[in-house]
């Protein structure tokens, strides 16, 4: 099992790009006309300041159906997905929704996984965990793990083979 | 009577933000809540959403699963955990052909989802299922003086549609507790503005930047300290302030500590055990008793 399974353009792949987009084609068809641009999602997001996100643009561009577009742009990954925007809409369009189908979409699409996605999902892979056991530094610059402050051992999968093969029908699951 | 509850670890908490674990295994029993140790949980998925939705559902499914071959409840300390845990189960209950396909992967594991389990979290376990009268009664130094502000995560409060463990847009469970541990907490404009830490994987500086604006804020109301119910937004506010200072360019010395060592404290533990050496941030500044 490998994670260019879960994140390239290999054919289990092209499956899941056809879920994806009957999903967003759905998005763009139904939910997108409830939207009247009232810019409440915007007014509230928290990436809007910092980052420049305008999700009601997002969902304007979306009914255009300027699909690809929205793929290919860096703006979708600067959601914070603080929820605000789900929370507020008036019309219950839910952007943060759109752009995490957006983002699945890219990477689906083969478009390069940005920062530390990857080596989360291959941690993940491997140990069931986004992160092994760190050493972290108290106020006093003493360095301490886990079994030096008495905590039990770390929950985790026991079977890595059957885990992964649990994961893996994700990568091969024809939809 | 006792609750007992499955402990969700998820990943941050016990692989970095240790103080939690240990606050939260010293406290909770003596409310009378017991924790159960469970072998074989993995990540909650949540921190996957953008990469693959599938796998988010499919990993909270399978956590879910664990918790019912055990007969257990779940308390999930970390809000972005319990959101997704929440979400999962709200999906796998509205669709039944979902639940049949997540199902269907969960068998390479043995595993299946058929029925609802109560999720908690920090917060609504204190304050729904303890009871504030409960804490009252058991605190042996009341937090006298503490002036502290509140900061919930994003997560813990929305949607609400899907149930939350307090209101989304104006949260008073923290406060109130806080009230019951004898200390007063502060409104602030700023409470429901987000942590950053969704972006530590891809835009860190913008992330720390979030942080930072945010501690700024704090600081310049005069507010004594923050307290929080995460270990994402801990590790922003607490483990990462002096990072998050420098894209702010302001020193920043917001003591931040999680409610579970406040309520710790109030209870009569000692810092050690409560692993109030473990925050960076100069939490000695507020005075409570127990660090000195």
């Amino acid at each position: 099992m490998s994670i260019i399974d879960l994140t390239s353009m290999g054919e289990p792949q092209s499956e899941l790009r056809k879920e994806l987009n009957d999903r967003l084609k759905k998005l763009q068809d139904e939910i997108s006309d409830y939207c009247f641009q009232c810019a409440k999602c915007t007014s509230g997001c928290e990436a809007h300041k910092l980052l420049e996100l305008e999700p009601h643009k997002i969902v304007a561009l979306l009914k255009r159906g300027l699909l690809n577009e929205l793929v290919n742009a860096d703006v979708i990954w600067t959601c914070m997905t603080c929820l605000k925007c789900r929370e507020r809409c008036p019309q219950r369009v839910a952007p943060v929704e759109i752009l995490f189908a957006l983002k699945n979409m890219a990477v689906a699409s083969g478009k390069q996984i940005p920062g530390k996605y990857t080596a989360m999902l291959q941690s993940i892979l491997s140990i069931g965990l986004i992160q092994d056991i760190q050493q972290t530094t108290t106020r006093t610059n003493k360095t301490v793990k886990r079994d030096d402050l008495g905590l039990p051992p770390l929950s985790k999968p026991t079977d890595a083979a059957k885990f992964q093969a649990g994961i893996m029908k994700i990568a091969m699951e024809k939809v | 009577m006792n609750k007992k509850y499955a402990l969700f670890p998820g990943c941050l908490m016990p692989t970095e933000q240790y103080a939690y674990e240990l606050s939260i295994r010293e406290t909770l029993p003596l409310l009378g809540v017991e924790l159960v140790n469970v072998e074989g949980f993995s990540c909650c998925g949540e921190p996957m959403k953008s990469v693959n939705q599938l796998l988010t559902l499919y990993l909270s499914a399978r956590n879910l699963a664990i918790a019912e071959k055990h007969h257990l409840d779940i308390f999930v300390p970390c809000a972005m955990c319990h959101l997704a845990l929440t979400e999962c189960q709200h999906v796998l209950e509205k669709n039944p052909a979902m639940k049949e396909r997540i199902n269907g992967m969960l068998a390479a594991e043995d595993l299946t989802y058929t029925e609802k389990r109560h999720i908690v979290h920090t917060v609504d376990l204190l304050y729904d299922e303890i009871g504030v009268q409960k804490i009252k009664e058991h605190v042996k130094k009341p937090l006298q003086g503490v002036k502290i502000a509140a900061h919930y995560g994003c997560h813990l409060l929305r949607p609400s549609e899907i149930g939350r463990p307090d209101d989304p847009e104006n949260p008073q469970k923290i406060e109130t507790i806080l009230k019951a541990l004898g200390a007063e907490p502060v409104n602030y404009p700023q409470k429901l503005d987000c942590c950053g830490a969704p972006l530590l994987a891809n835009l860190p500086e913008s992330a720390l930047t979030k942080t930072g604006q945010k501690l700024q804020a704090i600081q310049e109301q005069g507010i004594q300290g923050l307290v929080d119910v995460c270990p994402w937004c801990h590790k922003m506010f607490d483990s990462r302030q002096a990072k998050a200072g420098e894209t702010v360019a302001a020193k920043l010395e917001v003591p931040v500590i999680y409610l579970t060592q406040l309520l710790g404290v109030a209870l009569g533990i000692s810092s050690e055990k409560l692993g109030l050496e473990l925050n960076l941030s100069p939490v000695e500044k507020l005075q409570l008793e127990a660090v000195k």
